[in-house]
């Protein structure tokens, strides 16, 4: 169908939307090409629009006039910047790239850049920080297996203690040992005059055969905290002592032998 | 109303219009508070949703200020335009259609719409004589038309919601807006 429609009120069911299929069709088909319906059809959709004043009166929050406002003001004032530039830089080089992707690309490359950078360096710090903070559980962890240690040590009725006694001539102190062999472990506190210089304190212990075994560098004497050490495990001690030793220690025993303990 | 001057209170919409296209701010602040009300309380009725409803309302000015130039106010009353244009968006967002579909070509829509509106004495007056009109419908014609017009539902639509048969809904809507048609225009 593309003639008039028959009822003048099918402009109207038009407006109101509610006509379908077939009938709408034809409204949308004929219209643009009569201009007389066309006004029907303006008519029609004034008259429909009034039924808009039946809603019950609700007054809009002022925020949207705000909101409305500074949305248009923003747009007037870009409108008005695009203008200012277009007339400053008249036709660069650049050209089309040259005004607003450069006006886009550039403070997002830019923002980019700090971004990476911040990130970046951010990264770094917080990968050394967990660095710091595995090796200071590491420590932890170690201490704490240490402590263990020792109290086993300690409470273990098959640990020995060996106090070690000064020799004649040599640097005064007192060390003991608490030794335990089925371990493989012992602990040693106390305290020795000072080393020479370049020169260091080593334990060791004597075993009942073979060589003497390090049981660590006492480095350069003063007091010595407690301290744990692991020793080959189910060796019988027929002694400890500390020698003097070059800075560092050595291998085997080569100075003179400064504290001696014999195990009872 | 605050933020135009007492010149702009009286100006014709046509003018204001004029101002628009001329990038003038106020002119826009004077026409929303000529119509934001009219505006609001349709999108309130058809969405019952205050944020939706503000935003929409935002928009729709907003497209006045973006494409004033392309409306011609000898073709057409503004505060028609600006009620077909809302109730379209809103019925939009009610149907989760596309929000924007259909609103640009409404720049091309004409709506004559039979009275002055351009001051609220007017706009008053009209509201007494649509209210009274569909006050004097039978009540079933007036449930049909407020489905159709504030929920947008087709024939068929409004037939399977009520359960009426579709002739009978039919019948009712036609009526109902033959009535409004005389006692509005009378």
């Amino acid at each position: 169908m593309n003639g008039h429609p028959t009822r003048p009120e099918d402009f109207d069911l038009y407006a109101l939307g509610v006509l379908e299929g077939e009938e709408k069709a034809a409204i949308e088909s004929h219209v643009p090409t009569c201009a007389d319906c066309a006004a029907k059809l303006a008519e029609a959709r004034g008259r429909i629009a009034l039924l808009a004043f039946s809603a019950p009166r609700v007054e809009p929050s002022p925020a949207v006039r705000e909101r409305l406002m500074r949305q248009v003001h923003a747009s007037a004032e870009s409108a008005g910047a695009r203008r200012a530039q277009g007339a400053a830089e008249p036709e660069r080089g650049g050209g089309f790239f040259g005004r607003w992707w450069a006006a886009i690309l550039v403070p997002v490359g830019v923002a980019l850049a700090i971004a990476t950078i911040f990130l970046w360096s951010e990264n770094a710090r917080l990968t050394r920080e967990l660095a710091q903070q595995r090796a200071n559980l590491e420590d932890q962890k170690k201490q704490l297996d240490e402590v263990r240690h020792m109290a086993a040590l300690l409470e273990a009725k098959d640990t020995m203690t060996v106090a070690l006694a000064s020799q004649p001539g040599m640097a005064k102190g007192d060390v003991r040992v608490m030794y335990n062999a089925k371990m493989g472990m012992a602990v040693c506190d106390g305290w020795v005059e000072p080393a020479p210089a370049n020169k260091s304190y080593q334990l060791w212990l004597v075993p009942m055969e073979g060589k003497p075994v390090s049981a660590g560098v006492l480095e350069h004497g003063g007091p010595i905290n407690p301290w744990m050490m692991k020793l080959p495990q189910g060796m019988p001690a027929k002694a400890f002592a500390v020698t003097l030793e070059p800075e560092g220690g050595m291998p085997q025993p080569t100075g003179p032998m400064v504290l001696v303990g014999p195990v009872s | 109303m605050s933020g135009h001057t007492g010149t702009e209170l009286r100006a014709t919409d046509a003018a204001l219009i004029q101002k628009i296209v001329q990038r003038d701010e106020s002119a826009l602040a004077a026409l929303y508070d000529r119509y934001a009300s009219l505006l609001s309380s349709l999108l309130n009725r058809i969405l019952r949703d205050t944020q939706a409803s503000e935003e929409i309302l935002q928009d729709v000015f907003y497209q006045l200020w973006r494409n004033a130039a392309q409306f011609d106010p000898a073709r057409g009353s503004l505060p028609g335009w600006l009620a077909v244009i809302a109730r379209n968006r809103a019925i939009s967002r009610l149907r989760r259609h596309n929000p924007s579909a259909g609103g640009e070509e409404l720049l091309e829509t004409t709506v004559i719409v039979p009275a002055n509106l351009e001051n609220a004495l007017a706009q008053q007056q009209l509201l007494s004589r649509v209210k009274s009109a569909l006050e004097n419908l039978p009540s079933e014609q007036r449930a049909a038309i407020e489905l159709a017009y504030f929920e947008g539902l087709t024939h068929s639509e409004i037939a399977s919601k009520t359960g009426n048969p579709l002739g009978t809904v039919k019948t009712r809507i036609r009526s109902a807006v033959e009535s409004l048609k005389r006692n509005l225009l009378s």
